[in-house]
């Protein structure tokens, strides 16, 4: 049998002649044909993957591929959560989302949860999840997920979407490219960081610097001149900002990440192909470089990714008191887990008493029908404090503007498009 | 006049098309309506330009896993381009593509910025990593 670039143990032989059930067999196909593009010589096994798959990115298409592999006995051999889906079923009414598409949203979960996989819907499962260890090889489907892996825990990932998820799902393994090998785990660029970064903006603010200009899934920037520890959050919109703007997989932040005590350990020998600086105004002249655009309905956004339950304390303390002003909306985003715990030490009910609006196990960029819902609202400003979801949403024609929090706060309350 | 390009990396069956030549990253969430297959980010360098049945040639890749599904499901509804040739490449891209059976390919050299143009046609052939410019209507 063809086996492309890979040399296959015993096992994955046997998998590829069928002994492990077709569903099994047509997935190692698979990371066959992926792995041999990028000259992988080896399967790697993983402990851990996350799905990537709603209904509003997999199409009928999707569904139908989804519903055959269950046809073929498909199985997790190893944890899968899943990521962020496109409704909040709560929600999909108001919002105006498609009843037929919502009746196939479930059905792919129904699918998901026979298959073993947890449905978290979370695109934070490295907060709220699992963390994997240094050196363990997992297969994430969500790139704000696999820098997170890579970057902050030494883990190691490649980004796995969709079926390339699943099949890391149903054979326990996937091919050995990229950052499961050392050799690509070191860094390329160079960053001095000259400023204090205050807000999860800030980093995102970095990270579009860097990403936008230099794009490559395998350059790798190291960054020096961090002062104060960055909390988990940070480094969250950091990775994020990257994987987006940059289709960056891994970063490195000297004496804080576990694979740069040094910044000689971080390069490796590598010299790097490029030295950045990045100052205060450096920053200030990316939040000056958006323009907002005359419209009477505009939104303040706090997702892309999803919430953690300190950003939810943090926007109930900054809300409390306060109301969203007239021709505002705001939406908040974040997990079932978290949502759980948020309404249980009162943050839910300081943020609805304020009129924002939570929705539950979505990430707003990648609900269903959101270019018509957009139009049928009027909506036209779109703001928010994180850098991803100001660059991921532009397909659906928003007018993106990117502020700090506490500034997008103070803009929803008072309706100021400052 | 005809240009030979060799790419580092390639999958796929051998197919020809008219070249849509971007001039920036791509991401099939952030910049394409995969409700009619055209580019809808404002100021992106094809916007309004269909990805039907072109041969897609593309500098760079932007983040984002949607094209893990993506492509299948333009392809399943009739938006799909003929192929695709990247610069630099990202895995996401690679799955989507595999997964959709339309042919990719990566690591240009001549760079294919300045040597394709709208409107070429182009052949590529993945066993060889070879592409070939065949016709050029240029003004």
């Amino acid at each position: 049998m063809n086996t492309g670039t890979l040399q296959l143990t015993p096992e994955e032989q046997a998998m590829l002649q069928g002994e492990q059930g077709p569903a099994v067999q047509q997935a190692l196909r698979y990371q066959i044909e992926v792995g041999t593009f990028f000259g992988a010589t080896r399967m790697v096994p993983v402990t851990n993957a996350h799905f990537m798959g709603d209904i509003e990115v997999m199409g009928d298409a999707g569904l139908a591929h989804l519903q055959a592999m269950a046809g073929h006995g498909a199985h997790c051999r190893v944890d899968t959560s899943t990521n962020a889906r496109c409704m909040d079923f709560a929600a999909a009414g108001c919002l105006g989302q498609d009843a037929d598409e919502v009746e196939k949203e479930r059905k792919v979960i129904r699918i998901l949860r026979d298959m073993r996989m947890v449905t978290t819907d979370t695109c934070i499962n490295y907060q709220t999840v699992y963390q994997p260890k240094l050196g363990e090889h997992v297969a994430w489907g969500d790139t704000g997920t696999v820098i997170y892996a890579n970057s902050v825990f030494g883990a190691r990932s490649n980004f796995e979407s969709g079926n390339a998820g699943l099949s890391a799902a149903l054979t326990g393994r996937t091919p050995a490219y990229g950052f499961h090998l050392d050799e690509c785990r070191l860094g390329s660029i160079a960053v001095d960081i000259r400023t204090d970064l205050l807000d999860t903006a800030d980093w995102g603010a970095v990270g579009k610097i860097v990403g936008h200009p230099n794009q490559d899934y395998f350059a790798v920037p190291v960054f020096e001149g961090v002062s104060d520890m960055p909390v988990s959050d940070a480094l969250k919109h950091l990775g994020c900002s990257l994987a987006s703007y940059g289709s960056m997989a891994m970063y490195h932040i000297v004496g804080v990440t576990p694979e740069a005590a040094t910044a000689s350990q971080a390069f490796g020998g590598r010299q790097p192909s490029q030295r950045i600086s990045i100052t205060r105004d450096d920053l200030e002249a990316v939040y000056a470089s958006y323009r907002y655009v005359s419209g009477a309905r505009n939104l303040v956004v706090f997702s892309g990714p999803q919430q953690s339950l300190l950003e939810m304390r943090t926007l109930a303390e900054l809300f409390s008191g306060r109301k969203v002003a007239h021709g505002m909306q705001v939406f908040v985003t974040t997990n079932h887990a978290i949502l759980a715990d948020a309404r249980r030490l009162g943050y839910v009910d300081a943020l609805e008493a304020a009129g924002v609006q939570i929705l539950d196990g979505v990430c707003f960029y990648i609900l269903q029908r959101l270019s018509k819902i957009r139009e049928e609202n009027g909506w036209t400003n779109l703001v928010s404090n994180s850098a991803k979801i100001v660059n991921t949403i532009t397909a659906h024609r928003f007018n993106t503007v990117l502020r700090r929090t506490r500034d997008c706060v103070d803009i929803a309350c008072t309706g100021a498009l400052k | 006049m005809t240009i030979r390009i060799q790419v580092e990396r390639a999958w796929g069956e051998p197919v020809g098309g008219e070249a849509l030549v971007m001039r920036e990253g791509f991401s099939p969430r952030y910049d394409l309506d995969r409700t009619t297959g055209i580019i809808s980010r404002i100021g992106h360098s094809a916007e309004g330009e269909s990805l039907k049945g072109k041969v897609l040639f593309i500098p760079t890749v932007k983040g984002g896993v949607a094209g893990g599904w993506a492509f299948l499901d333009i392809l399943e509804k009739g938006y799909a381009p003929a192929a695709f040739v990247f610069g630099k490449i990202n895995p996401v891209m690679v799955q989507g593509a595999v997964l959709a059976g339309i042919p990719i390919m990566s690591g240009w050299s001549p760079d294919a910025g300045p040597a394709v143009r709208n409107g070429d046609f182009v052949r590529l052939d993945p066993s060889a990593r070879t592409i070939e410019v065949q016709e050029r209507r240029r003004q």
